[in-house]
This record gives structure tokens, C-alpha cells and sequence, in this order.
């Protein structure tokens, strides 16, 4: 125990006062001001969707909605997972939303692997009361059959590197990645209108999630005697502070959840701190959206006739098949390259940066059929309680202008996006071609399940049919 | 026996490789740490030590080393188990463990994509972050999957789809290439070259022993190339330790 200790980095007298005595003086040690967020970065994960026969379980698990945070030096994956489940009892026409934290060693030498602290537990508990209990995402729309089988979604977020103010990155990482994510569509059809039918990704496009509003975090750290107040705490701060809060508010100005812990706090100090919460979530919301826009206009682009894999917006992954030329062409350009450029630190100016250099207009967004591709400002954010396939048609109809979010970007601008890496400019226009070839091979298939069972195989089906 | 041209589904041939990307010091906390990606798979790999003391049932004569394998999402089961050991012994291998004795290298994987080859893409990324750390190794270990098709070709690579279909593969770890100043043959165990040796070899699935020796033939042709590209990535991007910020 003792060799643990030893090997736990300590903060010694003289950093410590240092910081101190600069907070006194309004300065911080990284030359921020005192409610200035560090530079954040939202990038979007790349998935293989499986086509059901490669499925062992009957447990339908749908990939998608990934994303990576990095704000400052504080880095934070998060990873959405669906699968249908019975629900609870007490609520038999809702899904369910669970979030897990996953605390890696590789963040921090002093966590360790397996149960999880109770910073790590409080930190869920703060990402899951901003999303599930201010009603963020619509449970509703999660049922399938009510009283039988549900929608679960499952949120991972892997702290990846602590760099300070975990529980903002994580936040924005789960936003992210409920936004992106979207979920099989399935219906109730076959000969008695009984039988449940998940559609196969290649037939009906997956659904998104509908998110009402975007609840976003923001964290305070307390230093002195209670009236020195910073926003985004940097990992040296954090062992030096007194206190923290954390206040979660949407950018309409509503609190949806409030911790507090440390040295007291006085209520006019708290009043301040709620004005600047509300800039700094608008701040964040528009940040959200612009990586939202430009990552949906990507995806749209490169996929006129909509395939399912999202598309991958990191740095150092040209997509063309290489051989040895290509390799040695690749490690050159590599070389080339300004050293920052590569992966952290790539982008000092604050702005969200995405790796493909699309210029996308949104008439491009319009799928197949002529049914409208289900970008953000599509959805109804205030859907009734309607069955699945009316809630398909309702969302077809009605297609509100207006956000719930105040600061709308206007989708029909040209969206230029910054390009961290200069040669993957060449091999976006190839993306294009090389990926949809992967899954002419795939299959359409769609499973049928028959009901009613007993209620051991609504919550896992053990044999299913499959019909081409 | 002539190779035949395999369809695959991403068009590659059957020699081909995915795009290779490795990318050294992502994390600031780590002492070491490496992203590496074939194509979809891609394994974030840090690295922390040496630290004092070694477990119970280690030998303090030696350092050990530690590694803990982090999912995506779920529980730790036993196939995470399974990577573990099999990263745990090709690591310890490759390290020089007589150099620093009681001490504990622990080496944290976590699978941010998984489109097959999962473990010999971990296995690359946990030795690029073993050398951005500094520990004192003898070579690094390069590794590759071969899969063996129905027609009893060999296929590099395979992705997830392409691993269920096919009749067995195996995961293969070579050192790689070393440059030295001694002339050529020098470095040799028995008449053959060092790299020639297997340090790591995971078979699934039933394949005739021929076939086992085809693989390792191209696993082997493969890895030089994967070596020659992991020792210039390395190169192009060894001043940024002058520059990195603590």
C-alpha cells in the first residue's frame, strides 16, 4: 500500500502556494483568465456495422455514436450502445439510459484498475442527473412494445488522460456521442400485427436519439476563503483547491443539476456563478452543434444514398488501400508535417477541428425516397406519447425550423471546416469510393421474433428465424 | 503451391494491409503512450513505470510487467483475460527485465475501435508506447494476423467480417528488422536471421501444418514492412521529446 502512495505524484509547498498567491492576484498559472475554458476538441468515432447473421446473441447490439473530448490536456471517450430489454416495471413505456464510468489507469497512476472510487462514482452521478433526470433524452420514444420490450441505451466513458475538470469533458463526450448515435429502427408488422421486425441497417435507416435539450457542465473551483472563483480547473488547481461546484444548465438558462462540495460558498458568489454558467453553456451548446453540423454534412456528403458507417474524422487515418510505395509516400508526408499538427495540441484557437474538408450545402441532406435525412434541426422536440410507427410518420411531417437551442447555424451556408493534416485532403475524395464497396457483400436480412413468450425470452431470445 | 487471388470485400488483395497509422505521446499524464490503427481497429496504448515493488508471485530478481486491458464497453471477461497473458509474456520477451529488478511496468490497453486483428494492433501499439516511455528494450515486437481462407489461401489483415468467414488465422509476433554496424549474418541463431524468430504465435481454427507454415512465411514478409514503417514514424517524430511540455 505504502509503494502505491510513493509512486502517486504529491504537490509540493511551493507549487502550492504559488498558485495561491497568483489566484489572490487574479492570474493563473496558464495564462487564462479566471473564467476561460481551456481549448476543446470533439472528434467523432469510425464503426463497422455487423449485419445480424454475424450476431451471436439475439441481444441486438447496434455500434454506433462515438466520441473523443479533449479539452485542455484532459482527455475523454465515450461510447453509446443500444439493446432491447424488458423495462422496469413501474414504467413499462419507457426506455432506459444508464451511464458508466470507466476510471482507466492510463489517466492517472493513482486509479486503479477495478471498482471504481467515488470520484469516479460521483462523476457519473452528475452526467447522469444533467441527462436522464432533466428529461434531456425522450424515454419514450424508446418503446417498442410497452410492458415488454424497450430501447436501453448505454452510455461508456473512458477517462482517457486527467488533465483537470473531468466532469465537464465527460459531459460534453456523452453529448456528443448521444447525438451522433443512432439506433436500428423496428417496427410491428407481420401476418397479426404482432410480430417485431428490426430492420437490417441496409434497409431503413438507423434512427437518431431525440434529444430535447443539451444539458452542459460547467465547473467551478473555489480557492482562499470562498470568493475566488475559476471555471475549468487545470489538474494542479484541482489539488489545490478548497471546493468545487458544478453547476448543469442548458442554454434556454435552466438549472438541470447543481453539486456542490468543499469550504462554504456565500449566495451571492453562487448568483454570479449561475449568470456566467449560462454564457459559458450557450458557449459550449454552439461549440456541440458546430461539430454536429459539420460532422452530419460529412457523413451526408460522402454517403448520398446514406450507408451506416460514420465517417471517420481523425487525423492520421488515410483511408486508400496502401502498399509499399504508399507507405514510404505516407511516412514522408508524416515527416513533413508540423509537429503539431499530429493528434494533441493540434488546434490552440479554441475552434472545433475536423479532420475532412467537405464543403457540403444542406440540400445534399436530402436520403432516398425523398424521406428527410434526420439531421439535428429535424427533429420535434416535443414529441407525444405515440406509438413507433406514428412516431415515424410525425417525425416525417413535422420537421420544425426552430431548435430548441438559441443559437442556430444556419444549414444552408457552405460549411468549410479546418483540416488539421494537409494530405488527407487527397484521400477524402477516395473515402468515398473505397468504404461503400465494403458492404455490397453484406446481406439484407431481417430477423422476425414471435410473440408472446414468456418473459425469460423477452430479455434474451434464444433462437431466432431469419429470412432473406 | 500458386497463391490465388482472393475477393475480398474491401478490394484489397490477399497481401495487402490495411493503412497503417501510429502516432507516439497522445497522452500528457502517461510516460509513454501510442495509438496505433489498421484501417477500423484502432488500440490506444500508455504505459507507466518502472514503479517500486513487484507483486507477491513475481520474481523481484526481475522487473515486471503489468497489464491491464480495457474493453470498450462491458465487463472485463475472459477473453480480456486471455489478451492480458498473451500481451503480459510477449511483452516481458521484449523487455530487458534484468536491468531494473523489483520493478513494475504497467502497460494499459484501451480498444477504442475493434474491426478485427484486435490483439496483434494492441500488441504494435503497446511497444510504440514502451519505446515513447523509455523503457529498455531488445527489439520491439511487430505483429500481423494471417488468415486462412477456404481455398487455402492466406490472407493478411483480415477484418472482423473477413474473421468469421474464414477457416482458421493466426496472430503472429516477430522482432523486428534490427540496423546494426555488424555485418550482415552476424546477428544470426542457427544460420537465421534474428527477425526470423516467432516470439508470439495464436492460432483459432484447424489449419494443416503446411498452411501454418504458409502464414508464417507472409506474416514474416509482412512484418519487415510493418517494422520498416514503425522504425521511420519513429524517427520523423523523435525531436518532439525536445519540445514536449511537462
Amino acid at each position: 500500500m505504502e509503494q502505491r502512495l510513493a509512486n502517486t505524484w504529491q504537490m509540493t509547498v511551493n507549487e502550492r502556494k504559488f498558485i495561491e498567491m497568483a489566484l489572490a492576484a487574479d492570474l493563473r498559472v496558464d495564462d487564462r483568465g479566471p473564467f476561460d475554458y481551456r481549448p476543446c476538441t470533439i472528434t467523432f468515432g469510425r464503426h463497422v456495422f455487423l449485419s445480424p447473421p454475424f450476431h451471436s446473441s439475439l441481444i441486438y447490439l447496434c455500434a454506433g455514436g462515438s466520441s473523443e473530448v479533449q479539452l485542455g490536456e484532459t482527455r475523454v471517450m465515450s461510447y453509446v450502445t443500444s439493446q432491447l430489454v424488458q423495462p422496469y416495471r413501474d414504467r413499462p413505456n419507457e426506455g432506459t439510459l444508464s451511464i458508466f464510468t470507466e476510471f482507466s489507469p492510463m489517466a492517472d497512476p493513482a486509479f486503479e484498475a477495478g471498482r471504481p472510487g467515488e470520484f469516479a462514482i460521483e462523476l457519473g452521478r452528475i452526467v447522469d442527473r444533467g441527462l436522464r433526470e432533466s428529461g434531456a433524452v425522450d424515454m419514450e420514444s424508446l418503446c417498442v412494445v410497452v410492458g415488454k420490450l424497450v430501447w436501453s441505451i448505454r452510455v461508456d466513458l473512458h477517462i482517457l488522460d486527467n488533465g483537470g475538470n473531468l466532469i465537464d469533458a465527460a459531459n460534453i463526450a456523452a453529448l456528443a456521442s448521444l447525438l451522433t448515435f443512432r439506433r436500428p429502427e423496428c417496427t410491428l408488422g407481420g401476418d397479426d400485427n404482432h410480430e417485431l421486425i428490426i430492420h437490417d441497417i441496409e434497409d431503413r435507416e438507423p434512427l437518431p436519439l431525440i434529444i430535447h435539450h443539451l444539458p452542459v457542465a460547467v465547473t467551478f473551483a473555489v480557492f482562499g476563503e470562498g470568493n475566488i472563483m475559476v471555471i475549468d480547473p487545470s489538474y494542479k488547481e484541482e489539488s489545490v483547491m478548497g471546493g468545487r461546484m458544478t453547476i448543469t444548465m442548458n442554454s434556454n438558462g435552466d438549472i438541470c443539476a447543481v453539486q456542490k462540495a468543499g469550504i462554504g460558498i456565500s449566495s451571492s458568489v453562487i448568483i454570479r456563478c449561475l449568470e456566467i454558467c449560462a454564457v459559458k453553456a450557450a458557449e459550449i451548446t454552439s461549440k456541440i452543434n458546430h461539430a454536429m453540423e459539420s460532422f452530419n454534412d460529412g457523413r451526408s456528403i460522402q454517403y448520398p444514398n446514406f450507408h451506416p458507417v460514420d465517417v471517420a474524422i481523425q487525423d492520421n487515418l488515410p483511408d486508400v488501400i496502401m502498399d509499399k510505395k504508399q507507405i514510404e509516400n505516407l511516412i514522408g508526408h508524416l515527416a513533413a508535417l508540423p509537429l503539431d499538427a499530429l493528434d494533441r495540441n493540434s488546434n490552440k484557437s479554441g475552434a472545433v477541428v475536423v479532420g475532412t474538408n467537405t464543403r457540403a450545402k444542406f440540400e445534399n441532406n436530402q436520403a432516398r425516397d425523398g424521406v428527410p435525412f434526420y439531421s439535428p434541426s429535424n427533429w420535434d422536440p416535443y414529441p407525444r406519447k405515440l406509438c413507433s410507427r406514428l412516431a415515424r410518420s410525425s417525425l416525417k411531417l413535422s420537421g420544425l425550423p426552430e431548435d430548441v437551442e438559441e443559437d442556430k447555424v444556419n444549414t444552408t451556408q457552405s460549411v468549410t471546416v479546418e483540416c488539421g493534416l494537409e494530405h488527407t485532403k487527397g484521400a477524402s475524395s477516395s473515402r468515398a469510393l473505397e468504404t461503400p464497396s465494403e458492404y455490397t457483400t453484406v446481406e439484407a436480412t431481417s430477423q422476425y421474433i414471435k410473440a408472446p413468450k414468456t418473459l425469460k425470452d423477452a430479455v434474451k431470445i434464444q433462437n431466432r428465424k431469419m429470412r432473406k | 503451391m500458386a497463391p490465388m487471388e482472393v475477393d475480398r470485400a474491401d478490394g484489397r488483395t490477399s497481401n495487402q494491409l490495411r493503412p497503417l497509422s501510429c502516432t507516439r505521446n497522445v497522452l500528457h499524464r502517461a510516460h509513454g503512450s501510442a495509438r496505433w490503427s489498421q484501417g477500423d481497429t484502432i488500440v490506444l496504448a500508455a504505459v507507466f513505470g518502472p514503479k517500486a515493488g513487484t507483486k507477491k508471485e513475481e520474481n523481484p530478481e526481475k522487473a515486471s510487467i503489468e497489464v491491464i486491458w480495457k474493453p470498450k464497453t462491458g465487463l472485463i471477461g475472459k477473453v480480456e483475460k486471455e489478451y492480458e497473458m498473451i500481451l503480459k509474456r510477449t511483452l516481458q520477451s521484449v523487455c530487458l527485465l534484468t536491468i531494473h529488478p523489483n520493478t513494475t511496468t504497467s502497460v494499459i490497453v484501451q480498444v477504442v475501435g475493434d474491426d478485427g486483428a484486435l490483439l496483434p494492433c494492441a500488441i504494435n501499439a503497446s511497444c510504440a508506447a514502451l519505446a515513447d516511455a523509455g523503457i529498455p528494450l531488445k527489439y520491439l515486437a511487430v505483429a500481423i494476423c494471417c488468415g486462412l481462407t477456404g481455398s487455402r489461401s492466406v490472407i493478411l489483415d483480415p477484418t472482423k467480417i473477413e474473421e468469421k468467414k474464414i477457416l482458421a488465422f493466426a496472430y503472429l509476433v516477430f522482432p523486428n528488422s534490427p540496423i546494426s554496424v555488424l555485418p550482415k549474418g552476424s546477428l544470426t541463431e542457427d544460420s537465421e536471421p534474428i527477425e526470423a524468430g516467432i516470439i508470439t504465435s495464436v492460432t483459432h481454427g484447424a489449419m494443416p501444418v503446411v498452411d501454418y507454415f504458409n502464414c508464417l512465411d507472409r506474416g514474416y514478409a509482412a512484418c519487415a514492412k510493418i517494422s520498416e514503417f514503425l522504425r521511420r514514424s519513429m524517427e520523423s517524430q523523435a525531436p518532439s521529446d525536445l519540445t514536449k511540455t511537462t
